[in-house]
Formats: C-alpha cells, structure tokens, sequence
C-alpha cells in the first residue's frame, strides 16, 4: 500500500499532466525526483523548470 | 511493519534481564507503578526505532538515549545495554532477529541480513508513533488546534509533504523573482533599441521605416516584414560594413545615461522607503530582529539536514525527524518575521528592476568609451557595473537586503562621483568629431540596430524561458497544494468516520449517536466532538477524562488504520486506557479483537482489575501476559509469576537481605492467592473495588480447595474409585497439615497481612516461614507439570484439573439410582 506521502506526489503528477504549464519532460523529471525518496531541494527543482526543453534551439 | 515474536533485554532503562515471549500476538503486562512496565516499552521502542520516546522530544531537555537509556547501574558501559528483539515480518512471511545497542542505537545487527527485510525494519524504525503512552495521547485530544495540527502531522509524517511544498514554493518564488527581472532586462534592452531607432513607438512598422530609410539610403533592398530572423543590416558586408559607431547614436545614448544619472535620486525611492521602514521596525524590535536572523539561520539549517546531526550547532538527536521537528517548530514561532521577509524580498526585487535598467544604459557608453581609448571613464563604468550586479544579487536574497542598509539610506546606486564629468568629457570627445558621411551613418545606424535587436531578441528570449519556468514552478507549487489539500482532507473524512465509529463502540451504552467533526485550515487541525446530543464541543469541554483518554486512543487508532492499513501490525500501548471506567473496557478489548485482528498489541497496565479483563475477554491468556509484582534498581522489574521465586527468595536470604527476601515472598502471595482464587473459584467477601488483600484472599483460597478435594473424594468414592479417592484424600490432607505448619507459624502469617514487620526477622526467623508458604502453595500444583489447578467450568465445577492432565479430579458425584 502506498504511503501518504506517495499518495500525494501520484496526485500531484497526475493534476500536472492535465495542465499546459509543465511539460511531459519536466513531469518526468519531477517524478524521477519524487521516487528518489531524498528530501527535495529548491535548487533540483529550479533546474527542472529552467532546464531548456527538448528539441529546442535557441 | 512487524510482529514481537520475542524479547530479550539487558541493562536497558530500569531492566537488568528479562525474556518476555510475545508470540506474534497480543500481549499484556501489568503491575503496579514503578515496576518497570514502561521500562520494556521503552525497551522494545529501542530495539525496533533506536529511540525512546520519552527521553526526546518536549519536556526531555538533558535526556538522551545515550546517557539514559542504559539501566542507571551501567551508563558508564553503554555496550552492556542492548535489545534484541526475535521479529516476523507478516508481509514476507520471514522472521528476522534484530539487536540494537544503546552504544550504537543506528547500527544495529540484523540476521538475516536481507533487503527485503532491513526494508521492513527500516520502515518500522522510521515510525516511533507505533508506541503510545498516556502523555502523548493527551496531546491529539485536549491540545489547541495548533498543536493538534503539529503532533497529528508529526505522527502522519507531514514534515515530509511540508518540506517538499516547501521546496516546491521557494523554487516558484525564486523563478518569479527571475521572472521579474528578465522582464526588467526586455524593457531595458528594448528602451535602448529605441532609443537608437528614434522612433516614437515599439512597433514594427516604425522600426522598419527607420531602417529601410538608411537600407535605400545605402542601395540596398528595403526589408519589407520584421521575422525572428530579419537581419536589419542584411546586404551590408557586400558593400563593406562600416567599423565606426553611430555618432547620433552614441551621443543619445550617453544623453540617456547622463539623464538617468539626474534622476537616479528619485529612482525606486518607493521601494528603498519600504526596505528601510521594515529594517527600523527590525531595529525597534531585537526580538522580532532575533527571529528574523533566526530564521534564515533556520532555514538555511533546514536545507542542509542530511542525518541526525545539526548542521548549525553540530549536536547530534536522536534521529533527523526529531531535529527536523524542533528547527520547523522554531520556524513556526516567527510568522511575524516571516511576513516581514516575505515584504523585504518583495521591494528587493522591485528594486533590482531599476538596477537593471541602469546596466542597461552603462552598456553602450562603456563600449564607446573603451573604444575611443578613454581608460578613466571606462573603468569608472565598469566599476560600476560590477558593483550594481552586485547589488542586484544582494537585493533578491535576505542576506543581502540585511547588509544595504547604510547603501540604502544614502542612496543605492552609489554613483561614482566623478561620472557625470567623465561622461561630459567623452560626449565632447564625440561632438568633435567630424560629421559622419550619410553613407557611414547609414551603415553604423544600420550595424547599431542589428546588435541592439540581438540583444533585445536575446532578452526576450530568455524572459520567455523565465516566463515559462515560473509558471511551470506556479503550477507545480499549486497543484502540489491541490494535492496535499486533497488527500489530507480524504484522510481527516476517514479518520473522524472512523474515530466515531470506535468510540461509539466503546461507548455504545451511553453514545451511540457520538459524531466528531476533524477541521483542517492551515496550520491547524479543529477537532470537536458531540455531547450527548447538544451539539460540537471540543474535547475537554463536557466529556470525562475516562472519555477524553478513550478519545486520545480512538484517534490514534484511526490515524494508524488509516495511515498504515493492513501494515498496522503493532501498537504498543503503554498504560493509555487507565481511565477508561470498568464498564467500558470490555468494549475497548472487543474494539481491538474486531477492527484489528492483525495487530499485534502490548499493552501495559498498573490495573489489575484491567488486566484481568483483558483475560475475561479474550483478549490475552495467561500465556500471553506477565504480572510484575514490584521492582528494585538492583533485580528489575520482578515477575509475579515467576517459577524461580523460590531461588531468588533463598538468593536474598543467603546474601543477608531478609527485606527482600520478605518482599518477594509477600508479592508471589499476593499474586498467587489471586490467581487460585480466580482459577478455583474461591469466594472472598466481595469487594466492588476488586482491591483483595492478602488476608483476605489466601483463607478463601484455603477454604476453596479444602473443599474441592473433600468433593473429589466424596465423587471418587460414589464412583467407586478407589485410587482416586486416594489421590484426593493424600492431597486434602497434605494441605491441612500444610495449612496446620502455617498456622505453627501463626505469629508469622499474622504479620504476613504487615508483611512490612518481616523485614526486621532475622534468616533463621524469615526461613521456616518461606517453607512454610512453599509447602502450601505446592499443594495447589500439579506435581507433574507444576502448573497452577484449576476448576471447570467455572460457574459449577465438574473437576479439578492442570492444563497438562497430569492432575483431573472429578468433582461429580454419580448420581443414585
């Protein structure tokens, strides 16, 4: 059985793929970042949502 | 989670040795205070999380496992106090041994030393909510909600969920931030492009109308749409780009800059008037100042936990949950100063936007500057610009803000003094010179233009990126929110159905209409209860202390059920129902059977009456509970029940010590006589409060089995059983001369009702009293296998057995006829 804490993270994955704002890619990171069971940190989140997307070239 | 199939415990709080075999089921040990109950509580927490609850957390300062979680005779040899605990894993179907100890309480010795298993044991370890005592229960019922909220998210592990909002919510504001100045530097960047353009409006049309008259000017082919990738000086290189500046150009760019400088003493004055009043409200108010630098003490200290160890003070806890808890109570404690940081932060970064537009504006004069070899200005201008990034970075971070406030107050851009001169001197150098030709003009215009709408495609592009990451990072932060409100309300719907459901069943005589309603809104959790009806209160208000501590466990209840499901497989419950009236714990024992069958629970009581219940209804055997009698810092807890009584008694009379010799003896009667009575079914005058003495129960006792095996030779003899009636006969007599060598002893037994007045016989006074009482009660036991007779059934007995058959007289007579 899922803790809470996992409860909640599936939810919140879940309500971000629904939305336009985050990416499939970010989602994916923020999930690989969620299942990694360390304590998340400001900065790796910053990196997700600056991370350049994928296939871009500027 | 686990099930206790064993203990073995040494030298840990007040235990010197003890063995207690759990057998995977529910388990409970009474005695009075001071006997050590809590003692193996503490104990079995020790040897499944490393900690002992009450050694941490409020109230504990100076108390620490390390130093008082060994018995007091050995805290010089931590080595010496250990647990190990013989554990099954339901859910793996594998037993497991674990050994913890109190000189390693992160180390322990698992084996085997499986994954799967250390996982489990891990998972459990992680979990200290599994014990419960009565100073904890209190604390979900009768608390503000507040700290209802705290200790309700301790035990749901929300520091977690809180942290990873937390994260989440710092990560937006930090790319809002950024946001805002990416923004800042398209306006900048734009400001210069038109500045050079001269054109009224930032519109396309106009921008291409500039262009194209210098394109035509220099025979080249007007551009007739602006794409993303329009080069406005496209055709150029074939005709020989010029490597000059704009003359114009540069001229009203340092115009712009030299006007910026006049008004610089107005610029975000709004802004730093609003920094500087919250740093003299700080100023004002040391406490409130003391909190604020707290807190980004806190804060930063929060960010670096990684382990039980403090990384701001290096003391070492318990566990990093423990720390965690007290630096975020530390954090609760200045809301005040939070909001204050979070208005701080805010005028910062305002701030910082007109600090970007002045970068701007230093940008071009700088290059005409190092370009016309003029050194002084230059380095003026890049000094500056070195020094207001900095200050850009310092406007957006607390640390920063905190060391601006002299800067502030006289001034934040610290213009260099001697600028505006230099800044004359180089627009003079430039008049100076030579007109340019219209064809250079054109072409500078046009090369000027390019790179300005590079770098305003460039800052567009990147306030873009920041767009999108700061509402990716809204969202996220919102949908996190959305969530965790979710989820928890969910949960608070389950548990509150599920705490009125099991109090109403604990109280189903008197409420069965209870309801209780679990409100969450932030930071706190209201909890209130019906009263009989006449309508919501909170706890405390109307109901019983006997109900509140029902309530206490109800919730805890609820709350594991919930949180745990079908991995619920331990409680200990240490001492949490004692003020639940008798009436009621029936129901409390139906309550744990029914809702949870596979929980394993130890539960500790200083009521016999309760522990006796526990048995009545089915909850323990006699084989799955323990009765202390009493404890000494030198034996630990002593067990009533104990078959080595005898030895320890001969123990202490042989080392001189007839005080505790006299205790022993007194405790094993105490309990021993109680438990005849209740297996024989003796009837000593009644007593509501169940409160036996000695002297009353042991002639009872007597009596009872007098009786019983006179019945036994009276239904041997009906049935003509001649051996039977032997063994009846032998064992009634045995006992009256028993009984007749304790009544020798007269003087003895009549002091054994003040027990107290043994402590001052000698040895030989204390011995013949021992023999005495081992004489006797050995005419209650089976001489095979030792065990305790009994009657049964209880209501009218039809013989006088032991469990293993060795001993079973018939007590009914055959009927005439």
């Amino acid at each position: 059985m899922a803790t809470l804490q996992q409860t909640i993270a599936k939810k919140f994955l879940d309500n971000l793929s629904g939305s336009d704002a985050v990416n499939a890619s970010r989602i994916e990171q923020l999930r690989k970042l969620l299942a990694d069971g360390k304590k998340v940190k400001p900065e790796d989140l910053v990196k997700i949502f600056t991370a350049a997307e994928d296939g871009d070239v500027k | 989670m686990i099930k206790l199939e064993s203990a073995h415990i040494e030298e840990v709080r007040g235990i010197r040795k003890l063995d207690i075999n759990f057998g995977k089921g529910t388990f409970a040990i009474s005695g009075p205070n001071g006997s050590g109950k809590s003692g193996v509580i503490d104990a079995i927490e020790f040897g499944l999380t490393g900690q002992i609850g009450r050694l941490t957390g409020r109230g504990t300062k100076g108390l620490s496992v390390a130093e008082h979680g060994p018995h007091v005779d050995k805290t010089k040899f931590p080595d010496a106090a250990f647990v190990e605990l013989k554990v099954f894993i339901p859910s793996l179907g594998k037993s497991a041994k674990i050994t913890r100890k109190v000189s390693a309480p992160r180390k322990p010795k698992i084996v085997p030393a499986d994954a799967d298993i250390k996982a489990v044991l891990d998972e459990t370890a992680d979990h200290p909510e599994i014990t419960l005592s009565r100073r904890e229960i209190l604390r979900f019922i009768l608390v503000e909600p507040a700290k209802r909220s705290e200790e309700i998210q301790t035990i749901l592990k929300l520091e977690e969920i809180g942290q990873t909002r937390g994260a989440l919510n710092t990560a937006q504001s930090r790319l809002q931030t950024a946001h805002k100045i990416a923004a800042g530097q398209v306006q900048a960047s734009r400001d210069t492009l038109q500045r050079h353009l001269r054109i009224a409006t930032f519109q396309a049309a106009e921008l291409l109308a500039a262009v194209n008259e210098r394109r035509v000017a220099l025979g080249l082919t007007p551009i007739e749409k602006l794409t993303a990738v329009t080069k406005l000086d496209a055709g150029l290189s074939e005709t020989g780009k010029a490597p000059e500046f704009n003359k114009a150009s540069v001229l009203r760019d340092l115009k712009a800059l030299t006007e910026a400088l006049g008004l610089l003493p107005n610029a975000g004055k709004e802004e730093v008037a609003s920094i500087l009043s919250s740093m003299a409200r700080l100023e004002s108010d040391p406490a409130l100042l003391d909190a604020l630098q707290r807190r980004a003490l806190i804060e930063k200290g929060l960010d670096l936990i990684d382990g039980p160890d403090c990384p701001l003070c290096d003391r070492p806890w318990d566990d990093e949950e423990h720390l965690r808890d007290h630096l975020n109570a530390k954090l609760a404690k200045s809301e005040e100063a939070g909001k204050l940081q979070g208005e701080l932060l805010k005028s910062g970064s305002d701030l910082a936007r007109y600090v970007v537009r002045l970068l701007a504006l230093l940008g071009p004069p700088l290059k005409v500057a190092s370009g016309e070899g003029d050194a002084a200005c230059a380095n003026l201008i890049t000094a500056w610009t070195t020094n207001l990034e900095e200050l850009k970075a310092q406007l957006i971070s607390m640390d920063g803000l905190m060391g601006l406030k002299d800067r502030l107050a006289s001034g934040w851009s610290a213009t260099p003094k001697a600028l505006p001169a230099a800044l004359k001197a180089l627009a003079g150098k430039i008049e100076a010179k030579p007109d340019q030709s219209a064809t250079v003009e054109a072409q500078t215009f046009l090369t000027t233009a390019q790179l300005r709408l590079n770098d305003y495609r460039e800052a567009m592009r990147k306030n873009e990126a920041a767009k999108i990451a700061s509402a990716s990072a809204q969202e996220a932060y919102d949908a996190y929110c959305r969530a965790m409100e979710d989820e928890l309300n969910a949960l608070y719907e389950a548990v509150q159905e599920d705490f009125s459901e099991f109090y109403k069943a604990i109280n189903e005589d008197d409420e069965v209409r209870f309801t209780a309603k679990l409100t969450p809104s932030e930071g706190k959790l209201d909890f209130n209860v019906n009263f009989y009806e006449r309508g919501l209160f909170p706890p405390g208000a109307y109901h019983s202390e006997g109900h509140q501590d029902g309530m206490g466990v109800c919730l805890y209840l609820a709350l594991m059920k919930r949180l745990f499901a079908d991995r619920f497989t331990i409680a200990l419950l240490d001492d949490v129902v004692m003020s639940v009236d008798s009436a009621h714990r029936y129901q409390f024992c139906k309550l744990l059977k029914s809702q949870f069958p596979n929980t394993q629970f130890v539960i500790t009581t200083h009521d016999r009456l309760w522990a006796e219940q526990m048995k009545s209804a089915g909850l323990v055997t006699a084989k799955t509970s323990l009765a202390f009698h009493s404890w000494t810092v030198d034996t630990g807890p002593l067990v009533e029940s104990n078959t080595e009584i005898w030895d320890e008694i001969a123990g202490s009379l042989a080392k001189g010590k007839v005080d505790t010799a006299a205790a022993s003896l007194r405790h094993h009667l105490e309990y021993a006589s109680r438990h005849m009575a209740d297996q024989l079914g003796a009837r000593p005058a009644f007593r509501a409060d169940g409160n036996y003495e000695l002297g009353e129960l042991l002639p009872s006792v007597l009596s009872r089995m007098k009786d019983l095996y006179g019945k036994a030779a009276e239904s041997a003899q009906s049935w003509s059983n001649a051996a039977a009636k032997e063994i009846a006969g032998t064992r009634k007599t045995t006992l009256s001369s028993s009984s007749g060598a304790m009544n020798v002893e007269q003087w003895a037994v009549n002091k054994a009702v003040h027990y107290n007045e043994w402590a001052n016989f000698g040895k030989r006074d204390f011995e013949p009293v021992v023999s005495a009482f081992r004489e006797l009660l050995d005419c209650f036991r089976c001489n095979d296998c030792q065990s305790w007779l009994y009657v049964t059934p209880k209501g009218i007995p039809e013989s006088l057995r032991c469990p293993c058959s060795g001993t079973n007289m018939n007590l009914k007579v055959k009927p005439k006829g």
